[in-house]
């Protein structure tokens, strides 16, 4: 490069391109992208034939690699919400057979499918959008539009739907490992035994089907976040590294708000 | 039959992974507290980190201890209505919070933010030999850019649950009068008097260890990057994930440790 471009290309980046924008209209046009990104996804999930196989591999990449991570963590999340359960309820009163049926509701209504989503966005987030932020910056995802095959079809939606599966299985079984988890705490700390852990007379329907809609919610929100941040990587190495970043926490918000919305209003549609 | 025979192996691997990571760890660990003796700390370095870990770090943080302090009166609020129990609600939700949720919540953001771009920026160094170059000058990697972004996210950490934790308080209290008519007031008052100050305490020294966890996580995966460009994608990755694992593993035996 010459002198003279060089002193050009100096100048053109110092001055930013755009007039300055607030975080405001960022956070905007980014949810904006995202709902363009969703409905595209919603739109070739029912529309278009895809490549055989490639949801299958997606499912072995997002479920069977990130179970056993996810059976290690939701058995630690498991015994320490149950102690914490414990010593809160040892403070008002020091009957402790109902634990287990308060632990089990509050496992089933949002604990299994919220907290459990945090470790696997963590992880499912951050692999998705490292893996299409490279393809976007080798300029595989060009490669894929001159082909006339739009990387929201090829890419997206099988990770979408591996997600949805394999998101919502990993979270049940990591909902079931978190309740033999507290059943072993439960036994050894405060001596209850495991025939009046296990009752489940404070379970509702409403409770089941809160529950199972936000593990699908969830499954489906990790892979949507992360590939719209992933397609929209630029600048390198770098730039993937910032995509996986914005990917893992913007799941993670995404996650906790949505959790706040469908617990406000499964409160009042689905009550305990 | 190779299906039958890698099971093992790959179990062996993985295992043999692990220890080779926690060893690295705990050895940075050392190295970290080795130069910390007489303390010789990069100041700038220290406060330019601190500030733009912890600092820009304060909305995503505050909004995501609002939602947690929330959410845990939503959880109680059956329970509460059942028996009637209104005066409880404050108590309950804040006991949770500050003690497990708060923390533990703020963790998990704040490695998402914070300790993948660290491990992103160091690996990016490695792989672009300014680590090398750094050596040359004779200037340690360790002193100039470990810790002090040991000591930022450590002490940040800290300080961010200490935000988190009075954000929850406003956020509980405002879904507590939204669906349960539990006015402000009543909330504060029937909450104070139960909640002892350990309660809170035992939250804030959790967040110490979870930022250590996350720095220590974050650097080593960093400076141990290799392979170029992908490379940094993939410890960036493992190193979001290994810190999310010590972060519960943490919690586990500091939850039975601090009770």
């Amino acid at each position: 490069m010459t002198e003279a471009a060089a002193q050009t290309l100096d100048a053109a980046t110092d001055e930013p391109p755009l007039p300055k924008r607030s975080a405001l209209t960022d956070m905007l046009g980014e949810l904006a992208d995202l709902w363009r990104v969703t409905l595209d996804t919603l739109f070739y999930t029912f529309n278009h034939k895809r490549e055989k196989g490639a949801v299958i591999t997606q499912c072995y990449a997002i479920g069977n690699r990130s179970l056993f991570f996810m059976v290690v963590t939701m058995g630690f999340i498991g015994a320490i919400v149950v102690y914490q359960i414990g010593i809160q309820t040892a403070r008002i009163i020091p009957d402790m057979s109902l634990v287990g049926a308060t632990y089990v509701k509050l496992l089933i209504r949002d604990l299994a499918a919220s907290v459990g989503a945090m470790p696997l966005a963590t992880r499912v987030g951050a692999g998705i959008a490292a893996e299409i932020g490279s393809m976007v910056v080798t300029e595989q995802t060009d490669a894929l539009r001159m082909s006339a095959a739009d990387p929201v079809d090829y890419l997206v939606v099988p990770r979408f739907l591996a997600s949805v599966l394999m998101g919502t299985s990993i979270l049940l079984i990591g909902g079931a490992v978190a309740y033999f988890a507290g059943m072993l705490i439960c036994n050894l700390s405060f001596d209850v035994n495991p025939y009046v852990y296990m009752n489940f007379s404070m379970v509702t329907s409403g409770d089941c089907i809160l529950g199972f809609i936000k593990c699908l919610v969830y499954g489906g929100t990790i892979a949507l976040v992360s590939s719209q941040r992933g397609l929209r990587t630029f600048g390198g190495s770098e730039g993937v590294g910032r995509a996986t970043t914005e990917a893992v926490v913007g799941s993670l918000f995404a996650i906790i708000t949505l959790n706040l919305i469908m617990s406000t209003i499964g409160n009042f549609l689905l009550p305990a | 039959m190779n299906a039958a025979l890698n099971i093992p192996y790959r179990m062996g691997a993985a295992l043999l992974l692990i220890a080779d990571q926690t060893g690295g760890i705990a050895i940075m660990a050392g190295q970290v507290v080795r130069r910390l003796v007489p303390p010789r700390i990069d100041r700038y370095e220290l406060f330019r980190n601190a500030y733009r870990m912890g600092v820009q770090s304060v909305p995503i943080i505050a909004a995501t201890a609002g939602f947690t302090g929330a959410l845990m009166v939503i959880q109680g609020a059956p329970i509460v209505e059942r028996y009637n129990a209104r005066n409880i609600i404050g108590w309950s939700a804040m006991f949770t919070t500050f003690r497990e949720l708060g923390p533990l919540l703020i963790a998990l953001m704040f490695n998402g933010r914070v300790g993948a771009n660290n491990t992103a920026e160091l690996g990016t160094m490695v792989v672009t030999e300014q680590i090398d170059g750094l050596r040359a000058l004779a200037i340690d990697p360790i002193t100039y850019l470990v810790v002090p972004r040991y000591l930022s996210i450590a002490i940040m950490m800290t300080a961010l649950v200490i935000i988190g934790d009075f954000v929850a308080i406003l956020g509980a209290m405002g879904m507590a009068w939204g669906i349960l008519d539990v006015w402000p007031r009543q909330f504060y008052y029937s909450a104070m008097p139960m909640l002892q100050t350990w309660d809170f305490s035992v939250g804030v020294i959790k967040g110490f260890f979870y930022g250590n966890m996350i720095a220590l996580t974050s650097c080593y995966f960093g400076l141990s990057t290799r392979g170029g460009a992908p490379g940094v994608g993939r410890s960036v990755n493992a190193s979001v994930v290994a810190a999310a694992s010590g972060v519960f593993i943490v919690d586990y035996l500091s939850t039975f440790i601090l009770h």
